[in-house]
Parts: C-alpha cells; structure tokens; sequence
C-alpha cells in the first residue's frame, strides 16, 4: 500500500468499515509509514476533541417559548384557514354570480338574434268566413243634427238635449256606413 | 390543540402511564400516536431532540441564541407539516433535514449581512455571554481555565471549516450520522459526502494541531 491509497482509505479505516484484509493492510502501513502514522494520530486526536465537547443544554425558558410560539403558530393556522374558507366561499359566489351574468347575457343575445330573425315573418292570410253585415241606411223624415259636447259636461244632459233638439235643420239621409269608412 | 401541547408540556400532571408508554416507543410510533390524536406525543418528540438539534445547530452556526431560535422554529414546522411526512422514512433525517436546511439560510442570510456576522462572532467571544454549566465544577481553577480555553479553541476551529464541510463533519461526528444519512440531509450524493468529510476531518485536524501538540 502507497501513501495516496492510505489516505483515499483513511476515511472508512477512522471509521472502522474496511474489511478485514484492507483493515490489515492499512494497520502494516502506519507501522512502517511514519508520516502516515503521524497524520493518523493527529486526525483521530482531533475527532476525539470534537466529540467530547461538551454538549450544551436548552436554556430555562426554552419550553415556555416553545409553547408560546407554538400557540402563536396554531392561532395563524387557523386565522389562515378561516381566510382561505372566506375566500373560497368569495370565489364560489363570484363563479356563480359570473356563470349567471353570463347566462343571462347568452339569453339577451339569442332573444335579440331571433327577434331580428322573425321581424319578416309573413303570417297566412286571413280567411273571412263570416259574411259583412248589410248596413242599412238611416232614414228620417226629419232632417237631423249632429252635435258633440265636450268632456267636461255631462253626458245624459247632452243626450237629452241632442234627443229633444229640432231636427228639421238636417238632411233626412244620412249614411254612417260611408261616414265611418 | 397547541395550547394543550403546551400546557401538558409546562405542566408535569402528565399521566405517567401513557409518558411511559410513549418513552418506550420508537420515532415513527410516537409520530403514529400525534398523528392518531395523542397530543403528548408531540411532547415527547421534543423532548427527544431538543438537545441533539440544538448541538447540532450551535456547531454549525455558532450562535447558541440563534440555534435556539432555529430550533424552535424546526419544531413549530414539524407540527405543521407532520401530516405530510412521509412515515416510511426516519423521523431523525426528516427532523435534521429540517434543522439543517435552517442552518444553512441562517449562514446563507449573514454572509450576506456581514454586520450580523460580526456582531454574532464578538458576541459569541464575549466570556459572560458563554455558557459556564458544562465545566466541571470539581475541578482546579487552572484546570477549568485550561478546559474552557480548548473548548473554545475546538469551536474556534470548527467554525473556520468551509460552510458545505463543517455541516458534514457536524453530523458525522457530533450526531453520528451514518454517509446515507447525511447524503440525505444534505442533499448530496455520498461520494460528495465521504470527499467533504475526508476533507473536512483532515482541515479540521490541521487547524487545532498548533493548540493540542
């Protein structure tokens, strides 16, 4: 064994994993490699250092910082579930409220796009099976008068008077038929 | 929910026979139990790493505040997000994977804010601010002087490694992380992790021979 592969195997032969043979062939080298030994000795008295450090201990009011924290953290988590559930039932009904806008929209499209569509629409012809009455003409031997009276009077005192009026003034034949057409 | 966690966890009225049960389960039972209802398991959880990580943490970002801040903060994540964990991996590489991941913003965030670095550094070398607990009080005064003075020549030299070696040599020789592990943590794939660990022992070793020869 050369130096460089002593020190490539250094790693594991500290940590006691080589096998059986490279654990033998490691142990010949330090004894007859002095500056390898020497290196050896000088990594292992360091790591023993280390190790025994001693080890440190939580301060007193660790856990009563702990707990406060931990408290702290459990009343966010719920506040943040509370926000989130809030802005989840927000999203819901910004969805529905969108979903129906829109469908009431899609309706006033399609309702205006069918009016355009049925405003030519020719209906059949009417067929009139009901004969027109045959109007007769009034005859009076008394010529007649038309009057009106305007809306502020009332009406049975002005029926009464057009009945009762001289009649004589106005020509006996009078066709409505003709008027009204 | 986190309330009672906490209370229980303040208060020592636990029931002994269901802390006992707990003690004697393994990671992923525990896990089992909070995911079940068990409050106290969470408990548990933290009682079981909170020093691990905090080591961990210290070592690699060299600020004992600051580690337990982070600390905290891997616990808090861990109750959030352990509904998703995925329970046919270890707990203890999800947990320092988290631990890890902190670390390594917190390193990240004073390289770029080199004022934070320098107040963290002054006042990690400051004497009153260190801890004192761990000395062996049975000790000779120059004794003691002697074992503070190398445990801060060892921390001193630990924290001159490269970031990317120093979290490697952190798991591997402080929380005996095995390479697939740490490849896991770390994101890295093993032979990366074996190449910053050699690396990182020999550098290592070379820092503090001045101080122990």
């Amino acid at each position: 064994m050369d130096c460089r592969e002593f020190s490539e195997k250094h790693l594991a032969f500290v940590d006691d994993t080589l096998a059986g043979i490279e654990l033998v062939r490691m142990q010949r080298h330090i004894s007859e490699c002095e500056g390898c030994a020497k290196q050896d000795s000088k990594i292992r008295r360091a790591l023993l250092l280390f190790r025994n450090l001693p080890a440190i201990e939580p301060s007193t009011g660790f856990a009563e910082r702990l707990a406060a924290r931990l408290e702290e953290a459990h009343e966010n988590d719920l506040l943040r579930e509370t926000t989130t559930r809030n802005l989840r039932r927000g999203a819901v009904a910004a969805t529905f409220a969108t979903l129906a806008s829109a469908a009431m929209l899609a309706y006033i499209g399609s309702t205006l796009y069918q009016t355009e569509m049925t405003r030519d629409v020719v209906m059949p012809p009417v067929v009139a099976l009901a004969t027109e009455p045959d109007l007769s003409p009034i005859t009076t031997s008394t010529p007649a008068i038309v009057t009106s009276a305007s809306a502020g009077l009332a009406i049975w005192p002005v029926a009464l008077f057009a009945e009762e009026a001289p009649v004589r003034f106005a020509h006996s034949r009078f066709e409505l038929a003709k008027l009204s057409r | 929910m986190a309330a009672n966690i906490v209370r229980k966890q303040i208060s020592p009225a636990v029931g002994p026979t269901v802390r006992e049960r707990l003690q004697a389960m393994d990671d992923s039972a525990v896990v089992t139990a909070f995911l079940g209802g068990e409050e106290r398991a969470f408990s548990e959880l933290v009682t079981r790493y909170q020093t691990r990580l905090l080591n961990f943490v210290y070592r690699t970002i060299g600020d004992r505040e600051k580690a337990e801040d982070l600390v905290q903060e891997v616990f808090i994540r861990v109750y959030r997000h352990l509904h998703r964990f995925d329970r046919s991996k270890k707990f203890s590489t999800w947990v320092y994977t988290i631990a890890s991941n902190l670390a390594k913003n917190e390193l990240r965030n004073r390289s770029r804010n080199p004022l934070v670095l320098f107040q963290t550094v002054q006042k990690n070398f400051q004497d009153e601010d260190r801890p004192l607990q761990f000395e062996d009080t049975t000790s000779r005064p120059d004794d003691m002087y002697r074992k503070r003075h190398l445990r801060e020549v060892v921390e001193e030299s630990v924290a001159k490694l490269p970031e990317h070696h120093r979290h490697v040599f952190v798991l591997r020789e402080l929380e005996g992380k095995s390479y697939e592990e740490i490849a896991e943590i770390t994101e890295c794939n093993l032979g990366t992790v074996k190449s910053r660990l050699n690396r990182a022992r020999n550098s290592f070793a070379e820092i503090i021979a001045p101080y122990v020869d």
